[in-house]
């Protein structure tokens, strides 16, 4: 898992994210997909919003809107109490 | 007072078995119905992993529980919930009014769950932090 994170890393910049110049500017995927809801029990779609580590990934990476995003991390924390989403990475 | 509506997900010992579960559910929608609740519907998700362990346990019997009662019922519910030592944990959840209910799922589609497709930004997470701090 390790060697992957730092295989895929690209160089500073390169990312699909970056603002400066001829950037993508990325949509908050709620807004975008109003039937999209945010429920801690559709541990699939929170999963998308987590970091391989377990970590909620911050909305200047996914590009959330400020709403989105809280509503994303009470469903995430909440789905954490009931084990359907992992604190930390999978144990062994 | 005003009946709310609310939902509770409650997590089941796994050593019940599936017939004990069915049992203790039933009681913990009569729990909810003595206090003045209404089930509006019962939900069985079977035996789930958990993503980490409790109470030394892998799997766990999920039941979801959406009704409407008062919020002194809930408090009283909860109280409950927590005396069952078979109830390994619960989440309680108030929903809007307007609300869809939530969709049944059936058990077994919900099986492969680790062939999740990864979020596009998670291998640049690490490197992006030294550029922002």
């Amino acid at each position: 898992m390790a060697e992957r994170e730092r295989g895929e890393r690209r160089g500073k910049g390169e990312g699909r994210f970056r603002r400066r110049g001829m950037g993508r500017r990325k949509v908050c995927r709620f807004c975008a997909d109003k039937t999209m809801l945010i429920d801690y029990k559709d541990s699939r779609v929170l999963g998308t919003f987590l970091s391989e580590r377990g970590k909620i990934i911050p909305s200047r990476i996914t590009g959330n809107c400020a709403r989105h995003q809280r509503h994303l991390t009470l469903a995430i924390k909440r789905a954490r109490t009931v084990a359907l989403l992992p604190f930390t990475a999978a144990y062994p | 007072m005003a009946d709310r509506r609310y939902e509770t997900l409650v997590l089941l010992h796994p050593d019940l078995g599936e017939p004990g579960a069915k049992e203790l559910a039933e009681r913990v929608k009569k729990l909810i119905e003595d206090q003045g609740g209404t089930v509006g519907q019962m939900q069985d998700w079977g035996l789930r992993e958990l993503a980490y362990l409790i109470a030394k346990q892998r799997r766990a019997f999920y039941v979801l529980f959406e009704y409407r009662s008062s919020s002194k019922a809930l408090l009283e519910i909860e109280r409950n919930l927590k005396l069952m030592d078979r109830v390994l944990r619960f989440v309680s959840v108030r929903q809007a009014e307007n609300a869809p209910p939530t969709p049944p799922r059936p058990a077994a589609a919900r099986r492969p769950e680790r062939e999740e497709p990864e979020f596009e930004g998670a291998a640049e997470f690490e490197g992006l932090n030294e550029e922002v701090s």
